[in-house]
């Protein structure tokens, strides 16, 4: 009987994400087109946020035989400014699934690397032509590759290889694969359009395969601050995780062998010199306060086999027995497991048994999590009835448990760090917004960082009225993470919230043209569904939702009262126009009078009223 | 035409024309007040009775329904009166030129004449109110301005006018030449009445009824005026009928369907209508309601239709109006709920086309002498 994990062992991951390219967002032509679309454009996107670049996005599909009917072959090219690919990374980057997929603690649209390579798998998997990739990293000298995928062993076979000499800095992938335009076309137009209202600082250019050019020029030449990457925040951890961050932290005993030895005799400078064990520990001790914690760990060892770098290259460590003090060692000598005892009474001693116990608990937590200071650190032992200098490399599993569930139920870390969030700003939003709809009123507001879950969120929005915008009734744009979010609105929290306000109350009432833009930024967005198109109802975000509208809405109907007064006005001077001049006409005859009373001052002084 | 007619048609001329002078002047005076504001720089302002339901009055010692003491300013500041007021401005800009061209004016013809000022009626209705607004300011009924209802009433008997109207002065008439009588319009209602050999007016509320009593020959055998009102009597008729009363000395009853709302036609020609509670001068206190009443239904064991609820809900609101808490007023009211049923006048045609005539109006004439 073979178990689940053998059957995955068996086949590369390519060929895994081949068998599950539904779940990727490649189920038909049409939904592929637009997935490969947004894969190719949000990398280049990433990467010019990443470097600080403001980013210029081409985007081009054509038709390789605009007279057969849909579905059939398309040519996909995305071309960036980024930074560019070193050239040597080229082929794994574009010719393996799973390579340099950044999983870091930071907002970006996509996991770098994944996406996209599934869209060159489909391309391949449907047309069975090589992706282009172009990559310049010096505006100089641009790498030209043709690569395949080999499936069977997720490793990348390059076609061609050649180099030309470019200005521009930057990348672009070319892949043909089967789609189906006149299905996706609007979802994919829709797509580009709102990314660049989310993406002020960006130039975007959608050729699409009908011939129609769809350009965005850039509207601001502000970038945003880049996010972080951040350590996790106690409350968005759990057992495994903690797990994870224990092993990496743990310091194993360090194997010794060639490489190692040359190490620490360079770092005691005694690469050319043969010392004796005795003028090695001496140098060690002068040295001590410079040497690395991984070469301490070796003149520890040293110091209880008390051997030179000779006999040392003869053994191997085997175990450090802690409770009976003694270290156990393999002598490829004479091919026998010795032993001696160690004295705990050595300044070394503690340096070994620390190595193997791994950090205390406060060390561990102040290190590996934000938000944790010393303070925090002891307060939380104490709390969770842990003694503080406790080696975490001694916790048994039950401990483990007790941990992190005393993580999640301590109250007194403070809320998780926002910096490893990338919010548009209130200034770009407002201008990317007044150049899109050219509204009469207009207002955004961020609001301050809050979390769900341990998992930090920034919320802001923008409310457009009038101007331009000639749709009626309220039209959302929902983004995440600065990706549009363009189906399943209904469910979305963001609607519900904006169908929860009595809109009539901020006197925008019937069908007001008015364009709501809301942009949830975290860490991780609580998806309802695996589609990743309408975000979950969590309290917390609905919260700052529901604060957002209402201040923006505030600001909404102050704006209409003063409208509605300037309008009353005008409209009050309008029918003073057309009937005063019909009074005096009448009461001119009336009165038997010939000439006509000086009513024009009436219309001149005439002030504003309230209406009775 | 003796000499003591013609003085006496001289001096309803020059009555006549002292009236339209006054109107004039009156309007004029109006007219320079606006003028007067609007040339300070001021916006023009008026006051108006209220016509509102509260403000609406019963006077007993006048026998009819009058405004009361509150009035409301209309001012051309206001823009919910503006439009309102600028139709008024117009009407009497447009009265004056009618009374100044002795030319008369349907109430259509008002809300069309308006289109060529740019005045916008949005319908008849609205015209038809701004109208009732002139009579409240000026306490004047429309007719004094030349504006007269389509007219659908008419006259029948011995009765001598003369025109005092452009194109007719001096012309006479007598009103027994034509069987199918004569419509009462705004150049019968301004006519001198010079003389009649009548004792009586009849107001009968049916055409159908009112031809019978030509055929009849009711007016010779009842030495009597007989006129139609066609339901509710318009003004231009109510005005005819107190003129003969007032002028002629004539004593005047009435003959309705018997049912609740041919009591109400009785009533408003002896005492007005709640809608023109702001006019005066158009009733006949001394008119007698003679049928066909409630208690007649029974007595004559006329046909009967069932009354309607809103026959009897009509029945319960006038029960309400003061003028219905004594006499006949009251009692047949009562009958009528009582009965729950109606009878037109033509229930009479069951004993014979000319059983009314010869059989119910004689009971019934005498019978008013001693109302």
């Amino acid at each position: 009987m073979s178990s689940i994990k053998e059957k995955f062992n068996q086949i590369s991951p390519s060929e895994f994400f081949y068998r599950n390219r539904d779940l990727a967002g490649f189920s038909n032509p049409s939904r592929s087109l637009y997935t490969a679309v947004r894969e190719f454009v949000e990398n280049g996107l990433d990467a010019c946020d990443a470097k600080g670049i403001l980013p210029d996005i081409h985007l081009t599909i054509k038709a390789v035989d605009p007279e057969k009917p849909d579905p059939k072959q398309y040519i996909l090219t995305v071309k960036d400014n980024g930074p560019g690919i070193e050239s040597k990374h080229v082929p794994l980057a574009f010719g393996t699934v799973l390579y340099g997929s950044k999983f870091g603690l930071k907002q970006a649209r996509g996991m770098f690397g994944l996406g996209a390579t599934m869209a060159i798998l489909y391309g391949q998997i449907t047309t069975n032509k090589p992706v282009t990739v172009k990559s310049s990293t010096d505006a100089k000298i641009s790498n030209e590759y043709e690569l395949l995928l080999d499936i069977q062993k997720n490793k990348p076979v390059i076609l061609k290889h050649k180099t030309k000499e470019v200005a521009r800095k930057g990348l672009s992938v070319s892949i043909f694969l089967e789609g189906d335009y006149s299905k996706a076309g609007s979802k994919i137009r829709d797509y580009v359009y709102q990314t660049s209202l989310i993406t002020p600082y960006a130039s975007i250019t959608f050729d699409d395969p009908k011939g129609e050019k769809y350009p965005y020029p850039r509207m601001i030449n502000t970038m945003p601050k880049p996010p972080t990457i951040i350590r996790p925040h106690p409350y968005g951890t759990d057992v495994e995780t903690i797990r994870r961050m224990m092993i990496e932290s743990q310091f194993e005993i360090p194997t010794i062998d060639d490489a190692m030895i040359e190490k620490v005799r360079k770092d005691l400078g005694l690469s050319k010199k043969n010392l004796s064990f005795t003028a090695i520990m001496e140098k060690a001790r002068k040295r001590w306060k410079t040497l690395s914690r991984q070469v301490r760990v070796v003149i520890a060892l040293m110091s209880f086999l008390k051997m030179d770098f000779e006999k040392l290259n003869k053994i191997r460590i085997e175990d450090l027995d802690v409770p009976n003090k003694k270290l156990f060692y393999w002598d490829f000598g004479d091919s026998s497991s010795k032993s001696i005892d160690m004295d705990p009474e050595s300044q070394y001693y503690k340096q070994l048994t620390n190595t193997v116990q791994g950090e205390t608990l406060t060390a561990f937590l102040t290190k590996k999590f934000q938000r944790v200071g010393p303070t925090t650190a002891v307060k939380f032992a104490e709390f969770a009835k842990f003694k503080p200098e406790k080696r975490i490399g001694t916790m048994t599993n039950q401990e483990l448990a007790k941990l992190s569930d005393s993580l999640q139920k301590f109250e007194d870390f403070m809320g998780p760090d926002p910096s490893c969030l990338a919010p548009l700003g209130e200034e770009p939003l407002e201008k990317g917004m007044r150049k899109f709809f050219k509204p009469d009123f207009l207002t955004v507001i961020q609001r301050s960082a809050s979390a769900y879950s341990g998992f930090p969120f920034v919320v802001e929005m923008g409310i457009a009225y009038g101007g331009e915008i000639s749709t009626r009734g309220i039209k959302v744009y929902r983004f995440a993470n600065r990706i549009p979010l363009l189906y399943d609105e209904g469910s979305d929290v963001v609607l519900k919230v904006i169908n929860d306000i009595d809109w009539s109350r901020y006197k925008a009432k019937g069908d007001p043209p008015l364009v709501i833009v809301s942009h949830i930024c975290s860490t991780r967005i609580p998806y309802k569904t695996a589609g990743k198109e309408n975000v979950a109802d969590r309290q917390e975000i609905e919260r700052e939702l529901r604060l957002a509208i209402q201040f923006m809405a505030r600001k909404l109907s102050v704006f209409m009262n003063k409208r509605g007064q300037a309008e009353a006005a005008k409209k009050r001077a309008n029918l003073y126009a057309k009937y005063v001049p019909l009074i005096a006409q009448f009461c001119t005859e009336l009165a038997g009078k010939k000439k006509e009373p000086n009513f024009q001052k009436l219309l001149q002084e005439e002030k504003p009223i309230e209406n009775e | 035409m003796s000499k003591k007619t013609d003085s006496k048609i001289k001096a309803a001329s020059k009555k006549a024309l002292d009236k339209q002078k006054n109107i004039l002047e009156m309007l004029k005076s109006h007219g320079a007040k606006i003028y007067n504001d609007l040339d300070k720089g001021e916006f023009p302002k008026f006051s108006i009775p209220s016509r509102s339901v509260s403000n609406i009055v019963y006077d007993k010692k006048l026998r009819q329904y009058i405004l009361g003491n509150s009035s409301a300013l209309r001012s051309s500041r206001n823009t919910s009166q503006l439009r309102s007021f600028t139709q008024l401005m117009w009407l009497a800009f447009f009265a004056n030129r009618l009374t100044n061209e002795k030319k008369s004016s349907t109430l259509r013809d008002i809300y069309y004449s308006s289109q060529a000022f740019e005045i916008d009626f949005e319908d008849q209705s609205e015209s038809d109110n701004i109208i009732v607004d002139l009579e409240a300011v000026t306490s004047r009924p429309r007719e004094d301005f030349h504006i007269f209802p389509e007219e659908r009433s008419s006259i029948f008997g011995d009765l001598n006018i003369e025109y005092t109207i452009p194109g007719y002065e001096g012309k006479s008439m007598n009103l027994s030449n034509h069987p199918d009588g004569y419509a009462i319009g705004p150049s019968l209602t301004t006519a001198e009445l010079v003389d009649t050999s009548a004792e009586i007016v009849i107001a009968i509320e049916k055409g159908g009824l009112f031809t019978r009593f030509v055929e009849e020959q009711v007016d010779k055998k009842f030495k009597s005026i007989i006129i139609n009102t066609g339901g509710q009597a318009p003004r231009s008729t109510r005005t005819l009928l107190k003129r003969l009363h007032d002028e002629m000395n004539l004593p005047v009853i009435i003959l309705t369907d018997g049912d609740v709302y041919g009591e109400h036609i009785a009533m408003v020609i002896k005492s007005g209508s709640a809608n023109a509670a702001h006019l005066r001068e158009l009733t006949v206190p001394d008119a007698k309601w003679v049928g066909v009443w409630a208690t007649d239904i029974e007595k004559y064991k006329l046909p009967t239709i069932p009354m309607t609820e809103s026959d009897i809900k009509r029945c319960y609101d006038l029960q309400k109006d003061p003028r219905y808490l004594d006499g006949i007023w009251k009692k047949e009211l009562e009958v009528f709920l009582r009965l729950k049923r109606k009878a037109e006048l033509e229930a009479f045609s069951k004993y014979g086309l000319t059983n009314i005539t010869d059989k119910y109006l004689p009971q019934k004439l005498e019978l008013a002498k001693s109302l």
